[in-house]
């Protein structure tokens, strides 16, 4: 605890700038079909990615714009170019990544984590993954963690046989918006029995004004296989609005492990629009372990299909909303098979006039009999400005189901302030305290490093909000 | 992406203008309903983004259905016998009221028990302002606008400020003639430091058709649709205790809307068992500071009935209370969609709120959904929280009765009827709780002997 003490440097200040970067290509402004083709005349793909995308783009321009959150009428698509590519060719290695965009990485502090402890890396810088390097043991043990663009060309079986079924075009207008343009992000394939021992960790950043980035994630974890994912975002900030629209899919086969954390940070003119999904498979295990600290709006429902007997799901979502901010997050467990559980764990704080909203879906389907589910929301509201939701849905078709759910709003306990500034602790850093205390549950759930950069990261939303 | 207005083949503006005309009605009463007419063809038929997905009228068959177009007091209502307990009865029998009897008490205290049209001419200026610009029903809410701008009968019950009666007030409609339905309106003023008891009970018209219609060919749909809108001034208090008991041919719409005064307190405890579709819609609107609303509300449905009950709170005063439950029992391929939604405005500091809605399971076809939600702008509360739980009756209470020599069904029985326990043993009159018992005991599909259950 003595580190919640310590002097914090405003770390986001660090990563608020851009490098004026010459880029190679850039896409108009706008979106049409045009785009769409050269998008995917650029990456040289196959004709299937190119009709998947031209699909997506119809459904797109189609599907009309979700009507139960507010706010997304104000994004403009024409005003965002939707594919830029910094550099000609992915990168094999360090020394051969571009020195200003290394520098960039410098900053944001990759190399040093993957000193560490990280046994790999995939960045990416706007729309397209210029580094990347995995461990040499891991190459030994078949796993495959490289750029989804890359993956495309030099995995096309395994690409084709489970991009899009998790998460298809029509599932949602962005998810539409997302298949249509998609560029970049990660690809792990982790084969049968094999245990990644450390985390895989991706960084993306939003540069350039106006940037739309639509990165699209596959994750195929084989029978018996194990592996933890961590991406983190921090982006510069702008006057104007960005887009940032991706999808993720995970499929965790018979008896796999799969962790996926998220500490999302975006500046607060983002619009963070994403569709995460996972399929889990007989006695398999899925974590989503999310946090959204950033953006101007996040919409974002971590999502996970029990489909065969005996998986389970598991999602914590952490939300922070301050000034400006509407943090729309939540979860879905559809239990759709025998002998299934999921928990789900939400908790928000909300202060200086944001608003967290939790939206939840649980269901338990016909013939998914003997389900638990269990639903955990708390809210911590900061001051009056600000505004707490929670919407949870609860279906249930089977009369074997246990499920419970669980929501409490409130505010900071007073007894427990002056109780720690009883033992000299200032009133911000006696509430920061407590948020991070409220927090924990999540945080505890993080790598080391992790956990401490996150618990730097409440106390600068604290700083100068309380007081 | 939002829903489509209601299509009601009945629901057209010449019929709100022949209504009010055939009741002699005021032109601002006229107006009410023309306005309402537009919201009701407008409006979509759930207005509420949250709730969209559940709602399902696939059962209603509107088409088959003309509502009565006139309504009235018969002849020798007067004359009927006041049930035993009772303070007042009103019966409305399909189109007509056929007994409206007040006890001496209620009648010496200057309670008031009228039509629409009586109460116009003897007290406009307690009605008008409780009728005038919509306040007293939902304006998004199509259902409401809907009885708002047909109904054929209204119904004005009011206690004087400082009144306090005794007995409960009976308000019982029967219902169930096929193609035909019901539209109307019952509205309940208490005065200051008034305090009540309210029992309404629905019932089928013919009770023995309940057998028939449960046996097969699909009978002509039958449709009653109302409201019940209650203003409670400051410090009075009502306890309203509700009996849905229609026939498997119906289709019941109700919308209850409350506006609690300062330090008023208000208690529902609503059973619902009939009906081939119940949508149901409660509005509590804590005003006043110190109001209080608790709220108890059970559905035990079988066969293919759908209980689509939903449950609106506002704390708009400071210090107010809101403590909410609903309960469902689902057999069969019954279906029950339970709603909820708290609102914490930014003026309540000090609410204590709470909303429970649980739903046991007891055939594998049966569906529940539950979506207790909150929005809360105010975080100056006592409480917020919210709780939901679906689940199978608890096998160790069944091996615990087991063990004391009941059998298993009958265990089963027990302890749903155990579930359902507390609102029946908030309903006044002891003959409308034994029946509401019997009523859920039948519903039991085994032949296991009836428990003899004990009164609360």
């Amino acid at each position: 605890m003595t580190s919640t003490r310590d002097a914090v440097r405003d770390r986001r200040e660090e990563f608020a700038f851009h490098d004026d970067l010459v880029y190679l290509h850039e896409a108009k402004r706008g979106l049409t079909r045009a785009t769409v083709e050269e998008i995917s005349a650029l990456k040289n793909e196959p004709d299937w990615m190119l009709q998947f995308r031209l699909r997506a783009y119809e459904h797109f321009l189609k599907r009309p714009m979700p009507v139960w959150t507010d706010g997304l009428d104000r994004i403009d698509f024409d005003k965002i170019i939707y594919y830029r590519k910094p550099s000609e060719r992915e990168e094999k290695s360090w020394e051969d990544v571009p020195e200003q965009i290394k520098q960039t990485f410098e900053r944001l502090g990759i190399p040093e984590a993957e000193r560490k402890f990280l046994s790999g890396v995939g960045a990416q810088y706007d729309s397209e993954v210029v580094y990347h390097s995995v461990k040499e043991e891991l190459s030994k043990l078949g796993v495959v963690f490289m750029g989804t663009d890359q993956a495309l060309l030099e995995y096309p079986e395994i690409f084709k046989k489970y991009f899009g079924t998790v998460v298809p075009p029509e599932d949602n207008k962005f998810s539409a918006l997302n298949s249509a343009v998609w560029s970049g992000g990660s690809f792990v394939y982790v084969p049968k029995r094999v245990d990644v021992p450390l985390p895989l960790q991706a960084y993306f950043r939003i540069n350039g004004e106006n940037t739309g980035q639509f990165e699209r994630t596959l994750i195929v974890v084989d029978e018996g296989a194990s592996v933890h994912y961590i991406e983190g975002c921090t982006a510069p900030i702008y006057a104007t609005e960005s887009l940032h629209v991706a999808v993720v899919e995970v499929i965790a086969l018979a008896n796999s492990k799969v962790r996926y954390t998220t500490i999302q940070n975006w500046s607060n003119d983002v619009y963070n629009l994403v569709t995460k999904r996972a399929h889990a498979y007989r006695d398999s295990r899925v974590e989503w372990i999310d946090a959204n600290t950033g953006s101007r709006k996040t919409v974002k429902y971590p999502s996970i299909y029990l489909r065969e007997p005996g998986a389970t799901a598991d999602i914590i979502s952490v939300a922070v909303a301050g000034k400006g901010q509407h943090q729309d997050t939540g979860a879905k467990a559809i239990h759709l098979a025998p002998n299934t559980k999921s928990r789900i764990v939400s908790k928000s704080v909300s202060k200086d006039g944001g608003r967290a909203t939790y939206r939840g879906h649980v269901k338990v389907a016909p013939g998914a009999t003997n389900a638990v589910a269990s639903v955990r929301c708390d809210a911590l509201m900061l001051d009056d400005l600000s505004r707490s939701d929670t919407y949870p849905y609860i279906d249930i078709q089977e009369d074997d189901t246990t499920l419970t759910h669980e929501a409490t709003v409130g505010k900071i306990s007073q007894d427990q302030v002056f109780y720690l500034m009883s033992r000299g602790l200032t009133e911000n850093e006696a509430q920061n305290l407590i948020v991070q205390g409220f927090l924990e549950v999540f945080t505890k759930e993080l790598p080391m490093e992790y956990a401490i950069e996150f618990n730097r990261l409440v106390k600068l939303e604290m700083e100068g909000a309380l007081g | 992406m939002s829903v489509p207005p209601l299509k009601l083949p009945f629901l057209d503006e010449a019929a709100a203008r022949h209504r009010s005309r055939t009741s002699d009605e005021p032109d601002w009463l006229l107006g009410e309903r023309l306005d309402a007419i537009r919201r009701a063809q407008e409006l979509p038929a759930e207005a509420n983004q949250l709730f969209t997905p559940y709602l399902d009228l696939r059962s209603a068959r509107f088409a088959e259905i003309e509502p009565y177009a006139e309504a009235g007091v018969a002849p020798g209502a007067e004359d009927a016998a006041l049930p035993p307990g009772a303070s007042v009865l009103l019966h409305v029998r399909e189109d007509a009221v056929v007994a409206r009897v007040l006890s001496p008490e209620a009648r010496n205290a200057g309670v008031i028990v009228e039509t629409f049209a009586e109460a116009l001419d003897n007290h406009a200026a307690i009605l008008r302002p409780l009728l005038e610009g919509s306040a007293s029903v939902p304006e998004t809410d199509a259902f409401a606008q809907v009885a708002r701008a047909l109904s054929t009968l209204g119904v004005f019950i009011h206690v004087p400020d400082g009144v306090s009666l005794s007995a409960p007030i009976v308000l019982r409609w029967s219902a169930g003639t096929p193609g035909r339905g019901l539209i109307n309106r019952t509205v309940v003023s208490l005065g200051a430091d008034a305090h009540a008891t309210l029992l309404e009970e629905q019932m089928d018209v013919e009770p023995e058709r309940v057998e028939a219609a449960a046996a097969g060919a699909p009978a002509t749909q039958c449709l009653w649709w109302g409201t019940v809108e209650l203003h409670l001034a400051e410090r009075a208090t009502l306890d309203v205790a509700g009996e849905q008991n229609f026939g498997k041919a119906t289709l019941a719409v109700v919308n209850r809307h409350a506006t609690v005064g300062r330090a008023a307190a208000l208690r529902w405890s609503l059973a619902s068992v009939g009906a081939q579709l119940h949508r149901s819609r409660i509005d509590n609107l804590l005003a006043g500071r110190g109001s209080s609303v608790r709220q108890v509300e059970i559905g035990f449905g079988d066969g293919n009935q759908l209980f689509d009950l939903t449950s609106y709170t506002r704390h708009i005063g400071e210090d107010t209370t809101g403590d909410l439950l609903s309960k469902g029992v689902f057999l069969d391929t019954a279906r029950g969609y339970i709603k909820g939604l708290i609102e914490i405005q930014q003026t309540a500091r000090g609410t204590d709120s709470f909303l429970g809605e649980f739903s046991m399971l007891l055939t594998r076809k049966a569906r529940s959904v539950t979506i207790p939600s909150l929005e809360i702008d105010q975080p100056d509360v006592r409480r917020a929280s919210h709780s939901s739980s679906v689940g199978p009756i608890d096998e160790t209470q069944i091996f615990y009765l087991m063990s004391r020599g009941v059998d298993r069904d009958t265990a089963r029985k027990f302890i749903v009827l155990g579930f359902l326990e507390p609102v029946v043993a908030r309903i006044p009159l002891p003959d409308a709780q034994d029946r509401l018992r019997a009523l859920l005991e039948a519903k039991w599909p085994a032949s296991a002997p009836i428990p003899n259950t004990t009164a609360a």
